[in-house]
């Protein structure tokens, strides 16, 4: 007979101290986070909220907080932001190398996909969770379970939207039974990181955290507003992208084309204090700089992630090359300078 | 291929046979032996568990869900009741009459009766909402007689006594495992004090002390009923045996 796991009848649990002693913790996490302008909109708050009630729909708020607020603090623990730490720099990595997919398409060499796929088979994780968008660009979060679903092929490639990945991790570690992974922006891999640190059920339950290199991401409202403008028809558009400077819509008949500084106009004010670029704190970071057309540009850092790797050679499931990281340099200075942006709070 | 053919009797053997088939069929033409119930002068007994239509007793039912969650043929929705509850309604075009729902229910609020016999004029009447499931329902009874079915080794026949069955009756529930719920992952707790909210025992507390909750579940107190455990956010309270 298998033991039975029994729990306890009485624990403790820690909660943290209120910089305003008087107000609520989410008013708290207002005032130090929100309106500070630091929020970064990767939405661990809302991943955590027992009752749901932080939402995001225009900045990152909780509507009716008097009458729903338990005031249990756990937004205030796992916001990153909340004790800002700011990361910067290429990180530590037990390898650095260039990949493209033989099985997948994707931005450029779809290691994204490859990664959490093949970490699928593996029996790593049992579940991915994936951006995936619709015809009218917006952001929609799918739970892959099966590297078949990946047919759906507004799964891969960039999106310069915010997706909302955390507020669908907490169902999907609910209903995991090996693990999931999860793919995100720095921010969001920060808030991963918060999560696990602050609660065992992540720790065990996330598996594989894939981070995106990001300079910057933009509001849906935001971005899709200055592409029209710009005359960007979403019904044509196939592809965005980021490639020396110069922002690029492919659409069925032409290209848009200017450059990234333009869009500094309608830069979120979370992403003007981030200073990392490289996702620093992820098992494995990809992006698209430092690496030849075509490839994908993989950071390996951590253990878990080193294993899927192996297993993609293994099975020769990708082509791989040389990666520089001196091109990196440019913008992990970029970003470094955003520290300036950062007002300490008094 | 076997072939059937007429079996070899001698003479005797086939008077015998010939005089019993007349002997049944003189008994049969004076007392039909038939198992006819001729419903409505007269009822079948049905069991006193039988599963047949619900009853509902708002005061018992703490509104887990548990019976819209465990229902196959997704019959039963719940409705908010004037007082911010939600109680159950049947939807009886659906209902295969499994009884999961009395079988989950942790109150014991759902009932079952012998009542099998209800008709309606259109699908939209068979949804019964609460409100109709709480009073017993009215019923024209023309039955005289209570009919039983005994079956002897040799046959089944019907016992007919002149008595009117009781179509709501008390059943004793079986006897539960008792259950206590219980934290199995105390370092994933938010600290939200949901479960200490939705308790109607009062088994669960909390104390904060500086920047500490200590909580605690009453083993005495918690009478298994499984709110708390569907309300954690971070599903980390279960049922176990007490």
């Amino acid at each position: 007979m298998a033991a039975i796991a029994i729990g306890e009848s009485e624990w403790e649990v820690a909660i943290p101290e209120k910089p305003l002693k008087d107000k609520l913790y989410f008013e708290n996490l207002k005032a130090k986070v929100i309106d500070t302008n630091l929020c970064s909109r990767c939405l661990t708050c809302a991943c955590i909220c027992p009752v749901d009630g932080i939402t995001a729909v225009d900045g990152v708020d909780f509507p009716d907080y008097e009458a729903k607020c338990t005031d249990c603090g756990a937004c205030v623990r796992v916001c990153p932001r909340f004790v800002y730490e700011p990361k910067s720099g290429l990180g530590s990595y037990i390898e650095f190398i260039a990949g493209r997919s033989k099985r997948f398409a994707g931005q450029d060499g779809a290691m994204v996909t490859e990664l959490l796929v093949s970490a699928m088979e593996m029996g790593m994780i049992d579940r991915g969770l994936f951006a995936g968008r619709d015809e009218k660009w917006a952001i929609e979060m799918f739970h892959v379970r099966d590297p078949q679903q990946l047919a759906i092929t507004t799964l891969g490639g960039t999106k310069y939207t915010f997706a909302d990945v955390l507020p669908a991790l907490k169902k999907a570690v609910r209903f995991t039974k090996r693990g999931v992974g999860v793919v995100g922006t720095p921010c969001i891999v920060s808030g991963v990181r918060k999560l696990q640190q602050e609660f065992p059920i992540f720790r065990e339950k996330v598996k594989l955290v894939v981070g995106l290199f990001c300079t910057e991401n933009f509001h849906y409202e935001d971005i899709s507003r200055y592409l029209k403008e710009k005359g960007v028809d979403f019904d044509k558009l196939i592809k965005t992208d980021i490639t020396k400077g110069k922002f690029i819509a492919t659409m069925t008949d032409g290209e848009v084309k200017f450059k990234v500084k333009e869009l500094e106009e309608i830069l979120p004010s979370g992403c003007n204090v981030c200073t990392d670029f490289t996702a620093v704190e992820s098992d494995a970071s990809v992006g698209s700089v430092g690496s030849a057309p075509g490839f994908s540009t993989v950071a390996v850092r951590e253990e878990p992630a080193k294993k899927v790797i192996e297993y993609i050679k293994e099975k020769g499931y990708a082509d791989f090359g040389e990666a520089d990281t001196s091109q990196l340099n440019f913008l992990i200075g970029h970003k470094k300078e955003r520290e300036k942006n950062i007002t300490k709070p008094i | 291929m076997k072939k059937v053919t007429v079996p070899e009797q001698s003479l005797g053997e086939k008077v015998v046979k010939h005089a019993a088939a007349i002997r049944v069929a003189m008994k049969e033409s004076v007392y039909p032996l038939t198992a006819t119930v001729f419903y409505p002068r007269e009822r079948k007994k049905m069991p006193d568990n039988f599963r047949g239509y619900l009853m509902f007793d708002p005061d018992k039912c703490i509104s887990c869900w548990e019976c819209a969650f465990v229902c196959p043929a997704n019959a039963i929705q719940m409705k908010e009741a004037p007082n911010k509850r939600y109680y159950p309604t049947v939807d009886y075009g659906k209902c295969i009459f499994c009884h999961f729902c009395v079988d989950s229910c942790s109150g014991g609020a759902l009932k079952t009766t012998k009542i099998h016999d209800v008709a309606y004029k259109d699908m939209g009447e068979m949804l019964t909402l609460t409100e109709e499931m709480i009073e017993e329902p009215e019923i024209i009874r023309e039955d005289k007689k209570l009919v039983e079915y005994e079956i002897d080794e040799q046959d089944l026949h019907l016992k007919r006594t002149r008595e009117v069955d009781t179509l709501f009756v008390e059943v004793t529930p079986p006897v539960e495992i008792p259950m206590v719920s219980q934290c199995i992952e105390p370092g994933s707790c938010l600290g939200c004090r949901i479960c200490e909210e939705m308790c109607e025992s009062g088994a669960i507390s909390s104390i904060i002390e500086r920047q500490v909750i200590k909580m605690a579940i009453d083993r005495d107190k918690c009478t298994g009923c499984g709110l708390c455990v569907k309300e954690c956010s971070m599903q980390i309270l279960r049922l176990v045996r007490k």
